[in-house]
C-alpha cells in the first residue's frame, strides 16, 4: 500500500470511530452545557439503544440470563435496521424525558459529586438490570444486508460499507440538531438558558420545558449512536461504560455546551486513536488521554468552548 | 478470647500428652497424622471444606467465566451428591469429599490480575478456601498461582493457554489441565499446511499479554520452522473493541494468512471486523485459540477459520456425553470447552484429595503429580510431574457457515490431535524453564 493510500485509510479509519463518540458526546455536551448537569448515566442510553436496536432488527437466541429462564429463548422482532434507526430514537427519547422528570430535575440544584454519584449508580443499575436479563451473553448484531459488504475507494481501495455509512448518518445528525439549536426559537431559548438561566426566566419564559426537551434529544442521540455502533462490535452489557469515557473525553476537549466543539473533539480522538494505532499501537490509549491534557492546559475551556460566564 | 486461647493450649497439651505416652491406639494414630501433617495455608481446614472460585464476570473474558461458573456448581453439586462423573470415577463417593460436604465461594476477576488478587486472597484469608480454581486469562491465571504458591494453597487452573503458566512461571501449587499456545501451535500446522500449502506469508495480531505474547512466539516458531514465512506481527491491547486500524495495516497484496491472536470479546470483535473489512477475501484467517461463546459473539464470522478449542460438545467418547448430558439437564444449555475444564479441573482436586486421604497440600500435589488418568473425555492423559501440564490432546477445528450453526454447535473438529504428536519433554520448551518450588 502507498503512503498515500496509508495515510487516507488511517483518516478515514479515524474519522469513523470518532463518528460514534460524537453523537455520545453531543448529548452529553448540551446536557451538561444547558442543564448544567453531568449525566454519567449517558452510557446506559448507549446501552439502551443498542439492545433496542439489535431487538428491533434481529431475532436472537437467549442461552443465557433471567429471560432465557422464564422461557424466552427466543426474542427480538426481526424487522430489520431501518425501522430500528427511526424506532429507537424515539424510545430512548421518552426514556430521557423520564429520566430528566425523576432523576435530573431534583437534583438540579445539587453539587456535582451529588449528579455524578447519582448517575453513576443508575449506570451501574441500568447495566446489571441487562446482565440479568440477558446474560453476560455477547450477542453478534448483524450489519445491515444492504451495508455489509465493501465498497471501492479512489486512493483507499476497498472499505467496510457500514463504516462509510456511519460517518454519512453521523454528519445527517449533526446538521440537524445544529439546525435546531441554532436555527428555531428552541434553540433560541435553549442557548439564551445556557448563557443566563435567570435572565430567560426573568423574561417570562419557563425554562423547565425546554429543559426536558435538551434532555430528551440528548439521549436520542445516545440511542441513535447505539443503534448505529452497534453492528461495528459484539453487544454486551458493558458496551455502555466502555463508550462513556471516550465521549467525556470528547466533551472536554471540544468544549461543553458546544455542537461543533464536539464534533471537533470527537474527530480528534477518533484521529489520535487511528494514527497512535498505525505509529505506536501501545501508547493508542494514552494518546487520547495526553490529548486531552495538552487542550485542556492551553485552553481549559476546550477548543470551541465559551468563556464561563460569571453570574 | 482469653477463654479460647485457654481451650487451645489445653487441647494441644492433651494431643502432646496423649503423643508423648503413646495410651491408645486411637490417639498414637491421630498425633502421628498431626506429626506428619503440620498446619500449612488453610490445612487443616476448619468445619467444611470451600473451595474459591475465581470467575471473570466483567470484563472481555466474560461470557467464558459465566459458562465456568454454571460447571463449578455443577461440580460442588455432584461431589455433594453424587451424579455426572463422580458416579464414574473410582476415587470419588458422591458424599462430599473424605465425607465433607464441600462449600464454595466465587468472585470475580473482571478479567484483571490485580483484581483477581484481591478476590483470591479474601478468598484465601477470609473465607478459608482450601482450593482455588478459575481462569480466563492467563495474567489471572499466572498472579492467582504466584499468590496459592506463597499462601500454600492449592490452585487449579481452569483456562490459561500461555505458555508461561506451566513455563518460567509456573508453581509446584499449580495444576493445568487446559494444553498450551506452544501445543496449539503444533496441533495446527499438519491440518493448515495440508489445507493452504507448506510456504505462506503469515501476518500476526495478538493481544498484549502473557497470552498472547506467547501464542505470537509459538506460532512463529512452529509456522516458520514449517517454511512460512512472518511479515509482520503487531501488539493490541487487551480489551481493544475496535480493530479497524490494526486491520488496515495488513498488507492485503502480500499477505497469504492473517493469525488473530485474540480471545473472548476480543477476539469476537476483531474475527467480525476483519470480515467486515473483506480481509477474508484476499487471505486466510486463523484464530489460534477459540471457544463457544466467542463464536456465539461473531456469529457468521467464523465461517472456515480454523482454531484449537479446550473441548468441545461433539467430542463423541463417554466422558465427554456423560458431562453434557449432566449439564444439559442441568442448565438446559450445551456446556462449552471452558465449562469441561473448570468441571474437571475441581473433580480431578476432589479425587486426589480422596487418594490422599487428607487435605493436606503436598500430599494432594503428590498424589496429582504424574498421575495417568482416562476420565475426562480427551482420551489417555497425564499431569506431568516436571512443570505440572497436563499431556494430553488438542481439538483442532474449523468454524462452520452461520446457516449450519445451531445452538451450542459452531465448529467442525477437524482433528483430535493425540498427545503423541504434541508436547515437549520436561527440558525443552516451555518446561525448560520451569521451577516448581517447594512443597512446604
Amino acid at each position: 500500500m502507498s503512503l498515500l493510500a496509508e495515510t487516507v485509510t488511517v483518516l478515514l479509519n479515524g474519522l469513523q470511530q470518532g463518528a460514534i463518540y460524537v453523537l455520545v458526546a453531543i448529548g452529553l455536551s448540551i446536557i451538561l452545557g444547558t442543564l448544567k448537569f453531568v449525566n454519567f448515566a449517558h452510557g446506559a442510553l448507549y446501552l439502551i439503544g443498542t439492545y433496542a436496536g439489535l431487538l428491533i432488527t434481529l431475532e436472537i437466541t437467549l442461552t443465557d440470563g433471567k429471560l432465557a429462564d422464564w422461557g424466552y429463548t427466543t426474542l427480538g422482532l426481526g424487522w430489520g435496521f431501518l425501522p430500528a434507526l427511526l424506532i429507537v430514537p424515539v424510545l430512548v427519547f421518552v426514556v430521557g424525558l423520564a429520566m430528566e422528570r425523576f432523576v435530573a430535575r431534583p437534583f438540579y440544584d445539587r453539587p456535582d459529586t451529588d449528579q455524578i454519584l447519582l448517575t453513576f449508580g443508575l449506570a451501574i443499575v441500568v447495566q446489571e438490570v441487562f446482565k440479568i436479563l440477558f446474560g453476560g451473553q455477547s450477542y453478534n448484531f448483524a450489519r445491515p444486508g444492504w451495508a455489509s459488504g465493501q465498497v471501492g475507494l479512489p486512493i483507499v481501495g476497498t472499505f467496510p460499507e457500514w463504516r462509510l455509512y456511519i460517518i454519512g448518518i453521523t454528519a445527517a445528525v449533526v446538521v440537524l440538531v445544529y439546525g435546531l439549536i441554532e436555527y428555531t426559537d428552541f434553540g433560541l431559548v435553549v442557548r439564551a438558558g445556557t448563557r443566563d438561566a435567570e435572565m430567560v426566566e426573568l423574561l417570562g419564559i419557563k425554562l423547565s420545558r425546554p429543559y426536558l426537551m435538551v434532555f430528551g434529544v440528548g439521549a436520542a442521540l445516545a440511542g441513535v449512536a447505539g443503534v448505529v455502533g452497534g453492528p461495528l462490535y459484539a453487544v454486551n452489557p458493558n458496551i455502555g461504560t466502555e463508550v462513556l469515557v471516550p465521549s467525556f473525553l470528547v466533551v472536554v476537549i471540544g468544549g461543553v455546551g458546544s455542537i461543533s466543539g464536539a464534533v471537533l473533539g470527537g474527530i480528534l480522538i477518533g484521529e489520535t486513536l487511528a494514527i497512535m494505532v498505525a505509529i505506536a499501537p501501545q501508547w493508542s490509549q494514552v494518546g487520547i488521554y495526553v490529548l486531552a491534557a495538552v487542550v485542556l492546559l492551553a485552553r481549559p475551556q476546550g477548543l470551541l468552548g465559551a468563556e464561563e460566564v460569571t453570574p | 478470647m482469653a477463654r479460647r486461647e485457654k481451650a487451645d493450649v489445653s487441647r494441644r497439651d492433651v494431643v502432646k500428652m496423649a503423643g508423648a505416652t503413646g495410651l491408645a491406639g486411637l490417639g498414637v494414630a491421630g498425633s502421628a497424622s498431626a506429626q506428619e501433617n503440620p498446619p500449612i495455608g488453610n490445612f487443616p481446614i476448619q468445619g467444611n471444606p470451600t473451595f474459591g472460585f475465581t470467575v471473570p464476570q466483567s470484563g472481555p473474558y466474560s461470557s467464558e467465566g459465566q459458562d465456568e461458573l454454571r460447571a463449578y456448581r455443577l461440580a460442588v453439586e455432584h461431589l455433594n451428591n453424587g451424579g455426572g462423573w463422580v458416579d464414574n470415577w473410582s476415587d470419588l463417593t458422591g458424599n462430599g469429599v473424605l465425607g465433607n460436604q464441600v462449600e464454595f465461594v466465587s468472585g470475580d476477576t473482571a478479567t484483571d490480575a490485580d483484581t483477581a488478587r484481591q478476590t483470591a486472597r479474601r478468598m484465601i484469608q477470609r473465607d478459608g478456601a482450601i482450593m482455588l480454581s478459575g481462569g480466563s486469562s492467563s495474567a489471572v491465571a499466572i498472579a492467582i498461582q504466584e499468590l496459592c504458591q506463597r499462601e500454600k494453597v492449592n490452585y487449579m487452573c481452569c483456562l490459561t493457554h500461555s505458555n508461561d503458566t506451566t513455563g518460567k512461571s509456573c508453581v509446584r501449587y499449580s495444576f493445568r489441565e487446559m494444553f498450551n499456545a506452544y501445543m496449539s501451535a503444533q496441533a495446527l500446522v499438519p491440518p493448515v499446511t495440508d489445507e493452504y500449502g507448506g510456504s505462506n506469508n503469515f501476518y500476526q495480531l495478538y493481544a498484549d499479554y502473557t497470552w498472547g505474547q506467547t501464542v505470537q512466539s509459538s506460532m512463529s516458531q512452529f509456522f516458520g520452522e514449517a517454511g512460512w514465512n512472518e511479515m509482520n506481527s503487531v501488539a493490541t491491547p487487551l480489551g481493544t473493541k475496535d480493530f479497524s486500524s490494526y486491520l488496515s495495516q495488513v498488507p492485503r497484496g502480500e499477505t497469504d494468512v492473517l493469525f488473530l491472536n485474540h480471545y473472548g470479546l476480543d477476539g469476537a470483535n476483531s474475527l467480525s471486523q476483519a470480515k467486515e473489512m473483506g480481509l477474508d477475501e484476499d487471505m486466510e484467517i486463523i484464530v489460534p485459540l477459540y471457544n463457544r461463546p466467542m463464536a456465539q459473539a461473531a456469529g457468521g464470522s467464523i465461517e472456515g477459520v480454523f482454531g484449537t478449542v479446550a473441548w468441545d460438545s461433539q467430542i463423541d467418547n463417554e466422558p465427554s456425553n456423560q458431562f453434557t448430558s449432566a449439564f444439559q439437564e442441568k442448565y438446559e444449555r450445551i456446556p462449552s470447552g471452558p465449562a469441561q475444564l473448570a468441571y474437571a479441573q475441581t473433580l480431578q482436586y476432589a479425587a486426589a484429595v480422596e487418594r490422599a486421604g487428607t487435605f493436606y497440600p503436598p500430599e494432594v500435589i503428590r498424589q496429582l503429580e504424574d498421575h495417568e488418568y482416562d476420565n475426562i473425555g480427551m482420551g489417555q492423559e497425564t499431569m506431568r510431574a516436571c512443570d505440572h501440564q497436563a499431556q494430553r490432546a488438542v481439538p483442532v477445528v474449523k468454524g462452520l457457515p452461520e446457516g449450519e450453526q445451531q445452538q451450542g454447535q459452531f465448529f467442525e473438529i477437524v482433528n483430535l490431535t493425540s498427545r503423541d504428536t504434541l508436547g515437549y519433554a520436561c527440558d525443552e520448551g516451555p518446561a525448560g524453564e520451569c521451577e516448581l518450588g517447594p512443597y512446604e
